[in-house]
């Protein structure tokens, strides 16, 4: 079976600075994959990569077989691949229930036009991130962090992903707060979805990863499990020395 | 979504608005009338405007360009080739569109400050170009005048313009309520999320455009027939620009009624100026009313007075 | 050829002195000033109250033009764009809605017509079977002593190297103690009394008219966006770039087409190289 995505290789330069250098790594169907490394690794550029926020210099990304060099990012986003960002930024002037409401497009303008929003759906995909009747109809502005981070991913669930990337999910966060996304994470992943987790939180990212990859300097450091990584000296001397 | 309460009470306001628009020449003269004709042409523009720039927050300092070339499509064929207003008027209109495509191109690569200097240059190269190129079929700086006109007289030409004012309104409105319209706002407030959620921003800006030319150029080719004259002063002008834009702004942008009742302000506002200050200076009052309301409240009038309209709610309650 | 070089330069000159002030006011502030062709309106107006309505010595309506360029400058950064700041758009609109509204003041004081103003001196200067008026040569050579001087201020004194350092880096400035909203204060205050004095020129080479503001602001908009976040040299290249392209026009082509060009240009830089051909940052 082939993996779900695949890294060839891939490289970014900006001018003489190479924040991604010949990096290969892949994840498998229904996988939880970690992404680890100290800041300016070049962890939130492969995600900007993976969903062509930034152009590749060289090297392929592969998702489900095909090379989707081509695809701009609201393609890879309606082939199942949606991300959520650092700092959520869900649009500050509606209300919750739109901004998932724009999760929801469909692609096409005429229908966009002619069928009627779904307000059910929108609310079943705002309960399945732990939002009731009030938190629906807020403004951002009025959301706690973790409720931001509720929203990011609600958002994310109604594109419909297949693959989600989730970057830096626990931070700012409360460790009730903690507690509860990853328990809805867990929950999400029941249903098939593959993650791709970038966080600083070595010890909340433990109980949600399969396996984890660590990065420094924009390459792979150590792959295998999250023991095993933890365990690497490389890795160990990456986050501690120089 | 008809049976909505929410759309019902919404549909009394247009439906009282329309009668009201209907009713209005049995109290009016047809001195009144002719300020409501003009206040519809500019509340045509500032709709023009809104859809574009108000929703999807590319800032257009360039729609007399399109009004224009309407206008002068429009214009030069009855002119030179005798061509019937029921074709003119049409091909004026595809002709905007075309324009808005030219338009949108940089809008694909451009945000900001630098989309509202190009659409900027945009009409200032066109005011150049009508006067230097072919001035024997534009008119050079004098224009054209002795143009056709679709109706005379104050009466019918109030009912035209606020019909043609009140559909497009209606349509717009109805065009907004829907998911197109919650995407298009969406992309004022960020553009890259909108992509990531999966949405095609160039598909979407690309529609936003087409609209805007659509109502520029239905505007545009009716004004000139309208007025029977055209003149590069009077069309790709930054007075003409700021008329458009204020009535906008004033009104509150990305509303429908906003445009509207900044247009209507606007031009009662220079109306009743007129007495006491007859030339462009009354522009000075405007400009300055116009902008000090844009500093204080940039949502415009249309927010000011939902926020006193709610501060009275509660006072009643209290 | 050696007709369109004096020209040329002469114009150039000009050019850059209008511009340089619009410049210095992107680059610290992000924000472009549309109403930085009031200060070229107003400067030509005050000059010719003082000068053609009082009858006050020239140098006592050059001080005015320059303190109402400076005070109207500083009166838009108070009241308008300090509100504004974090919205570049939101200045943009709003400095075109004072620009037009000036605009209505000035033809509510002295009418729509357009006013000639006097030669700063009279007289022509003959070169190569050239005629260069006095006046515009005055004008250029000011210029170009105003422009070095600006150069030396902003290098060399303290004042000038903290306007450096804000439009370079805000933030780092900030953390340097130094307070970015009195510098654009500053910067503000400047670019309305160079603005006034290119006005004092713009308008004995051209005449006083209640839309001269126009012009030279789309000329100043062109050296910012084909310039780039300009250092002054940037601009003063650009400046040259422009009044020679204009300067051609003129005299192989039609003096219509002149401001074509420049349009042209303008838009074409802003979409094939977003970012300007001297590099900027986003917006």
């Amino acid at each position: 079976m082939s993996p779900l995505l695949e890294l060839r290789n891939i490289t970014k330069r900006f001018g003489g600075l190479t924040a991604v250098n010949e990096l290969s790594y892949h994840v498998e169907e229904g996988e939880s994959l970690g992404l680890i490394g100290p800041n300016g690794a070049g962890k939130t550029t492969t995600f900007n990569l993976i969903m062509d926020e930034f152009q590749l210099t060289s090297g392929q990304i592969i998702y489900r077989g095909t090379n989707i060099e081509k695809l701009p990012t609201h393609k890879r986003v309606q082939e199942g691949i949606v991300r959520t960002y650092q700092v959520p930024r869900p649009f500050h002037e509606m209300p919750v229930s739109d901004n998932i409401r724009i999760g929801m497009m469909p692609e096409n303008i005429g229908k966009m036009i002619a069928e009627a929003p779904d307000p059910d759906a929108e609310m079943a995909i705002a309960r399945s991130v732990g939002f009731g009747e009030r938190e629906f109809a807020m403004y951002p502005g009025e959301l706690s962090m973790g409720d931001l981070r509720r929203l990011e991913l609600a958002r994310t669930i109604a594109a419909g992903p297949k693959l989600l990337l989730l970057d830096e999910v626990f931070a700012g966060l409360t460790v009730a707060e903690i507690g509860q996304i990853t328990e809805l994470l867990l929950e999400k992943r029941k249903d098939g979805l593959t993650y791709i987790i970038v966080s600083h939180d070595l010890r909340s990212l433990a109980p949600l990863v399969d396996r984890v990859v660590a990065m420094s300097f924009g390459a792979l450091l150590s792959e295998g499990s999250f023991d095993e990584v933890l365990a690497d000296e490389k890795v160990q001397e990456a986050y501690l020395g120089t | 979504m008809l049976s909505d309460p929410g759309m019902r009470k919404y549909l009394v306001g247009w439906a009282l608005f329309g009668v009201a628009l209907l009713l209005f020449p049995q109290v009016a003269t047809s001195g009144t009338l002719r300020i409501f004709i003009f206040a519809n042409f500019i509340a045509i523009f500032a709709m023009s405007w809104d859809i574009l720039s108000g929703r999807t927050g590319y800032i257009s300092f360039g729609h007399p360009f399109l009004i224009g070339i309407a206008a002068y499509t429009s214009a030069m064929l009855t002119y030179h080739l005798q061509t019937p207003l029921y074709f003119s008027i049409p091909l004026g209109v595809i002709a905007t569109m075309v324009g808005g495509t030219l338009f949108f191109l940089p809008a694909l690569r451009i945000r900001g400050t630098y989309f509202a200097l190009v659409t900027l240059a945009f009409m200032e190269l066109m005011y150049q170009l009508t006067q230097v190129m072919r001035p024997d079929i534009t008119g050079g700086t004098r224009g054209l005048s002795g143009l056709p006109t679709l109706l005379t007289g104050a009466l019918p030409n109030y009912y035209l313009s606020s019909a043609v004012m009140f559909v497009i309104a209606f349509c717009l409105w109805l065009l907004i309520r829907t998911r197109l319209g919650t995407a298009l706002s969406a992309i004022s407030m960020d553009e890259d999320a909108v992509k990531s959620s999966g949405l095609d921003t160039t598909k979407l800006k690309l529609f936003a455009f087409m609209v805007s030319a659509f109502v520029a150029g239905v505007g545009g080719t009716l004004y000139v027939h309208y007025l029977g004259s055209i003149a590069p002063r009077a069309i790709f002008d930054i007075n003409f620009l700021f008329t458009i834009l204020i009535a906008a702004l004033l009104g509150g942008a990305s509303t429908i009624i906003g445009p509207i009742m900044g247009a209507f302000f606007l031009t009662f506002l220079l109306e009743y100026l007129r007495p006491y200050i007859p030339g462009t200076e009354r522009y000075f009052i405007y400009g300055s009313i116009a902008l000090i309301v844009y500093v204080l409240e940039p949502k415009g009038l249309h927010h000011i007075i939902q926020r006193l309209y709610g501060a009275l709610m509660r006072g009643k309650q209290a | 050829m050696t007709h369109i070089i004096i020209q040329g330069l002469l114009l150039s000159g000009l050019y850059a002195l209008i511009a340089v002030g619009f410049t210095m006011i992107f680059s610290v502030g992000r924000v472009l000033n549309l109403a930085y062709g009031v200060y070229i309106m107003l400067g030509g107006y005050i000059y010719f109250q003082c000068v053609q309505v009082w009858h006050l010595p020239k140098a006592v309506g050059f001080v005015m033009a320059v303190a109402a360029g400076v005070a109207f400058a500083v009166a838009t950064y108070q009241l308008l764009v300090r509100r504004l700041e974090n919205n570049p758009v939101a200045v943009e609109i709003s400095t075109l809605i004072l620009a037009v509204v000036m605009q209505a003041l000035i033809v509510m004081i002295y009418g729509a017509a357009s006013r000639t103003m006097w030669p700063l001196v009279n007289g022509v200067w003959r070169i190569e079977g050239v005629a260069v008026t006095y006046n515009i040569l005055i004008a250029t050579v000011a210029s170009w002593f105003i422009l070095g001087g600006l150069m030396w201020f902003v290098h060399k004194t303290h004042l000038g190297r903290a306007i450096m350092a804000v439009s370079m880096d805000r933030k780092g400035a900030m953390v340097s103690g130094i307070d970015p909203r009195r510098i654009s204060l500053i910067t503000w205050a400047i670019s309305g009394g160079l603005g006034a004095i290119a006005g004092v020129f713009f308008a004995t080479y051209t005449q006083l008219d209640p839309s001269m503001w126009v012009g030279p602001l789309i000329i100043a908009v062109a050296v910012v966006v084909i310039g780039g976040i300009g250092s002054i040299v940037g601009s003063l290249i650009v400046a040259h770039l422009i009044g020679f392209m204009e300067t051609i026009t003129t005299s192989l082509l039609a003096a219509e087409l002149r401001g074509v060009f420049t349009m042209l240009l303008i838009i074409i830089v802003l979409i094939v190289t977003p970012k300007g051909l001297f590099g900027r940052e986003e917006l």
